[in-house]
């Protein structure tokens, strides 16, 4: 149980299991959260970081998709938007359709994403990489080279959401919730020996994954 | 954090649906997008925008692994870095660059927005026709741009939502050397091959330190 496959999936309403006043609601559009300890939806009781012997690589971040619409009348968003159909329209608000969101990555206290000009920036959007995928929404954007987490850092995983009026906040049935609302993280935590193999990597400059950790450690065996 | 994967997307939404905006907003609308003018994504006064150019330092070097964009109103993307357009036609003319039908954003968009009849679109998901590949290299102290140009605009009662996407990779001080290494050797740079150079230099540093320890205790004898 050293090298561990690992998934956080963050819902705005906690997949229906948090306290209406804790759900991610329109009024928190346009501010950065966390999704682990931002205090609506699903969180942890404590901020997500690595002690002296473990290491995370994160592999994978996503969230809802958006797509660009039309704004010249207030309506459900049609069929063909897909996982997208029903999100509601106003004529006189923001021209997208899904939450207009995006995640970032920060590790201590730098976030990972930067505009060109080195300012940065909301991160990932979720129309380059969706959550959930399907045939109307695949990623654009592949977390590669992945993201490390060394022993005694601490990570966050930060959503935001630009869809600011309730009327579209979602589909119709939960557009007052922010149950549509998603983020998923993808990572592999390396713990004990294999994170002090996977430090090794990090000196050797060889990506970190559960292949060169194997690799290494077969290195080892047959040096003995 | 010396490589690192980036994206940057463009919508043309801006406070009260005119100009740019350093940052995104919770009532940004949607600006008028003129027909067949390049914008720039980055600068171009349109929607959301950066502060300066998009140029790489001394001891930067990127790599643009894929540019897309909306495909509706026949939206194309162009790289442009310094003065030189990377897509051209084969006569060696202009061209606007590529499609948002060979190369949609998001990848399984309906293609057709229908601007009529608002929030319906075509039932059809479009699937990436072009790979960027090989990639795009912007050199230390180079500046590089992404034109977004569509034969139609946008202009009209209704106005579109366009998007266009970059992703590139970011190579920041020694990666950047050995990106620039790489390129002298003729050999393609992405973050495998860039583990692999600093793999070597060490595996030569192992050599060298043992050769010489060698030479040593032979002297000593």
């Amino acid at each position: 149980m050293s090298m561990r496959s690992q998934v956080y999936a963050w819902n705005g309403t906690g997949f229906g299991t948090v306290a209406a006043a804790n759900n991610y609601v329109a009024a928190n559009a346009g501010v950065q959260i966390s999704v682990f300890i931002g205090g609506l939806g699903n969180n942890i009781t404590m901020p997500a970081e690595t002690t002296a012997t473990e290491f995370v690589v994160i592999e994978d971040i996503a969230c809802t998709p958006s797509l660009g619409t039309n704004g010249g009348s207030a309506a459900a968003v049609g069929a063909g938007a897909e996982q997208l159909t029903g999100w509601l329209q106003n004529a006189a608000e923001v021209e997208v359709a899904g939450s207009r969101g995006y995640v970032q990555v920060r590790i201590n206290t730098t976030d990972y994403f930067l505009n060109p000009d080195n300012v940065t920036n909301d991160g990932i959007p979720g129309a380059a990489s969706p959550y959930p995928r399907s045939l109307g929404y695949q990623p654009s954007f592949n977390l590669y080279p992945d993201v490390y987490v060394l022993p005694g850092q601490v990570w966050d995983v930060r959503y935001t959401s630009y869809q600011s009026s309730a009327n579209q906040w979602g589909p119709a049935v939960t557009n007052l919730t922010g149950a549509a609302h998603n983020v998923f993280c993808k990572y592999t935590l390396y713990d004990g020996p294999d994170a002090l193999i996977a430090n090794k990597l990090l000196e050797m400059g060889i990506s970190i994954n559960p292949g060169n950790v194997d690799w290494y450690k077969r290195s080892l065996l047959s040096a003995q | 954090m010396s490589m690192r994967s980036q994206v940057y997307e463009w919508s043309n939404l801006a406070p009260g649906g005119a100009g740019a905006t350093l940052r995104r907003g919770i009532a940004d609308l949607a600006v008028p997008i003129p027909a067949n003018q390049a914008t720039d994504i980055f600068i171009g006064g349109i929607g959301n925008n950066i502060s300066t150019p998009a140029e790489t330092t001394a001891t930067q070097f990127i790599v643009i692994e894929d540019i897309a964009c909306s495909p509706w109103i026949s939206g194309a993307v162009q790289v442009r870095i310094n003065t030189t357009d990377y897509f051209q036609n084969p006569d060696v003319t202009q061209m606007p660059g590529v499609r948002g039908f060979a190369s949609p954003y998001p990848r399984g968009s309906p293609s057709v927005n229908n601007a009529d009849s608002p929030q319906t679109y075509s039932p059809d998901n479009l699937l990436k026709s072009f790979d960027l590949y090989p990639d795009v290299y912007v050199l230390p102290g180079q500046v590089f741009q992404i034109l977004y140009t569509t034969p139609t605009g946008t202009q009209g009662a209704a106005i579109l939502c366009i998007s266009a996407f970059v992703k590139y990779t970011l190579y920041d001080g020694p990666d950047a050397l050995i990106a620039n290494k790489l390129l002298e050797l003729g050999v393609t740079i992405n973050p495998n091959n860039v583990d692999w150079y600093k793999r070597s230099l060490i595996e030569q540093q192992t050599r060298s330190a043992v050769a010489a320890t060698a030479a040593a205790a032979g002297g000593q004898a």
